[in-house]
């Protein structure tokens, strides 16, 4: 009952705060300086890890499907299997739950961190909007930056496939792209690069959230950053499954 | 009119109550000191006069307008008009002294790069901090801090100035100087507000002093008014007596 509340809470208070960003977004003036630095924080310094991510897991997931498949002869499906699974849903799931614990954590512990020693407030006091100066920067940031390290987690991702492929089954790389642009249609790309732009506004936004409603001072900090991290990832999970059924509702329905 | 005009201000926190019924004016040009003891609740007092609090009731009238439900949007002119002064200088740690002193400047003035630069020269000339211009917050003492949130908070020229301490923690001869800045903001018409604890500065910059007690108003006066009466309410909290 409890966590039920403050499940309502948080969704209540992250809708608030996400209502305002975007009403404040029509107002002069937009900082694109602020802006930029954050495309900078969240984008440039995440494609480290998103792409040792992706290529991982693409390189594992061909080493376990080419073992699997083995035993039927179905090896020759690797090609297909792995990079469907990376485009639709392995490339933008795992980079935004990375995004969601490197960025998520950052922007709670950050934003907490002004609200302890009130800088929040001085933005407020001195005639400017937090949610202009920090807000609306880091959301418009997560919005850009995380479906192009989805896009470039794709392509990593697949490549992983196929040097695993090629490495451990013995594929022939033009064979393997081949049958990889053969399978993935561009309605198989949209519907997983399509997440991204929901799962980046669940990161911004809940953990702004968080950050802004820190209670108990630096200890409060740390709390918030850890239920910042974990809401987005539970909401991430969870929506990629309302997510691909829209989209698949969606794909049904201009095909 | 008077600047600032509070009516039966009331504030609670997590059903405690703080202030039960404040009520004061401030007259344009004046210093009115705001005393009482620590966490009776001066700081919220003042964060309320910019709308950084809302009243759970009352009413706060900034030069005629009432503020208390105005938004946050609607509150950037009266930001820009009063100017608070943190009492421990909340400033930006992410930016160097220089660019902290821009800030408002940036925002709410039409000055080019050359005019801030020298503007902020000359607020830290004012302040003696003249070495501390590339510095980070973090490489400042708590007193270097403190006078750079002053220096941020009035460089704009504000109409009214709501100091929250500023002398508490400073060496003598920057108390002074916080003093005597004091009196040259007020020689220029500007209206202001003082919390203190240090009774000597509020005796030297202050016109008329407000004590709060118990959630209210308990004892007001001038300057002159609290000298002539030894056994008034606001003489005994200066003497340190229990009020
Ligand atoms: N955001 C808040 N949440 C809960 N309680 C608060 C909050 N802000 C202030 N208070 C409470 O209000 C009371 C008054 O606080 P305030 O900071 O205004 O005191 P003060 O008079 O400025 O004291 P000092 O002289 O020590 O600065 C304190 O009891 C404090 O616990
Ligand atoms: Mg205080």
């Amino acid at each position: 009952m409890n966590s039920y509340l403050s499940f309502l809470q948080v969704f209540g208070g992250a809708s608030l705060l996400l209502y305002q960003s975007f009403h404040e977004s029509f107002r002069r003036p937009l900082y694109f300086k602020l802006i930029l630095e954050q495309i900078y924080m969240v984008g440039v310094k995440s494609l480290p890890l998103v792409l040792i991510t992706a290529l991982s897991t693409g390189m594992v997931m061909a080493l376990q499907f080419g073992l699997g498949l083995e035993k039927f002869g179905g090896k020759l499906y690797v090609p297909k299997i792995v990079s469907l699974s990376i485009i639709r849903e392995m490339g933008p799931v795992f980079t935004s739950l990375m995004l969601a614990a490197r960025v998520g954590a950052g922007i709670t512990s950050e934003i907490g961190s002004m609200m302890v020693t009130q800088q929040i407030d001085a933005i407020r006091a001195l005639g400017t909007s937090p949610i202009k100066k920090i807000v609306i920067p880091r959301i418009l940031a997560c919005l850009i930056a995380l479906p192009l390290l989805c896009a470039f987690a794709n392509a990593i991702g697949v490549y992983g496939g196929m040097y695993v492929g090629y490495n451990d089954l013995g594929l022939d790389p033009q064979f393997y792209m081949q049958k990889v642009f053969q399978t993935i249609t561009l309605a198989d790309y949209m519907s997983g690069f399509g997440k991204t732009f929901f799962f980046a506004l669940f990161i911004a936004v809940i953990s702004c959230y968080f950050g802004l409603n820190i209670k108990g001072g630096t200890k409060g900090v740390g709390t918030a950053t850890t239920k910042s991290v974990v809401t987005a990832s539970i909401f991430i999970l969870v929506g990629d499954y309302f997510l691909t059924k829209f989209f698949w509702i969606i794909e049904q329905w201009l095909s | 009119m008077a600047v600032i005009d509070v009516k039966n201000f009331a504030k609670s926190f997590d059903g405690k109550p703080v202030h039960k019924n404040v009520s004061f004016q401030v007259k344009e040009g004046e210093c009115l000191g705001l005393l009482g003891g620590s966490g009776v609740g001066k700081s919220v007092v003042l964060r309320s006069l910019i709308g950084l609090e809302k009243p759970d009731s009352g009413e706060i009238f900034i030069e005629g307008e009432e503020i208390s439900n105005f938004s946050e949007h609607q509150l950037i002119p009266i930001r820009t008009k009063v100017a608070y002064v943190f009492q421990n200088g909340a400033l930006f740690d992410s930016m160097s002294v220089f660019e902290n002193l821009a800030y408002p400047l940036r925002e709410h003035t039409k000055l080019n790069e050359s005019e801030i630069k020298n503007r902020i020269h000359e607020q830290l000339t004012e302040f003696g901090l003249e070495d501390a211009e590339f510095k980070s917050p973090s490489q400042l003492s708590g007193g270097m801090q403190k006078r750079v949130g002053l220096a941020r908070s009035i460089i704009i020229r504000p109409k009214v100035v709501l100091y929250d301490e500023p002398t508490a923690g400073l060496d003598p001869y920057n108390t002074v100087k916080i003093q005597e800045m004091i009196l040259r903001m007020k020689d220029k018409g500007v209206t202001s507000v003082f919390v203190t604890h240090d009774m000597p500065s509020a005796f030297n910059v202050c016109d008329r002093m407000v004590l709060l007690l118990n959630g209210a108003v308990a004892a007001e006066g001038t300057v002159e008014e609290l000298n002539k009466d030894p056994d008034g309410l606001l003489q005994r909290f200066v003497r340190g007596e229990r009020a």
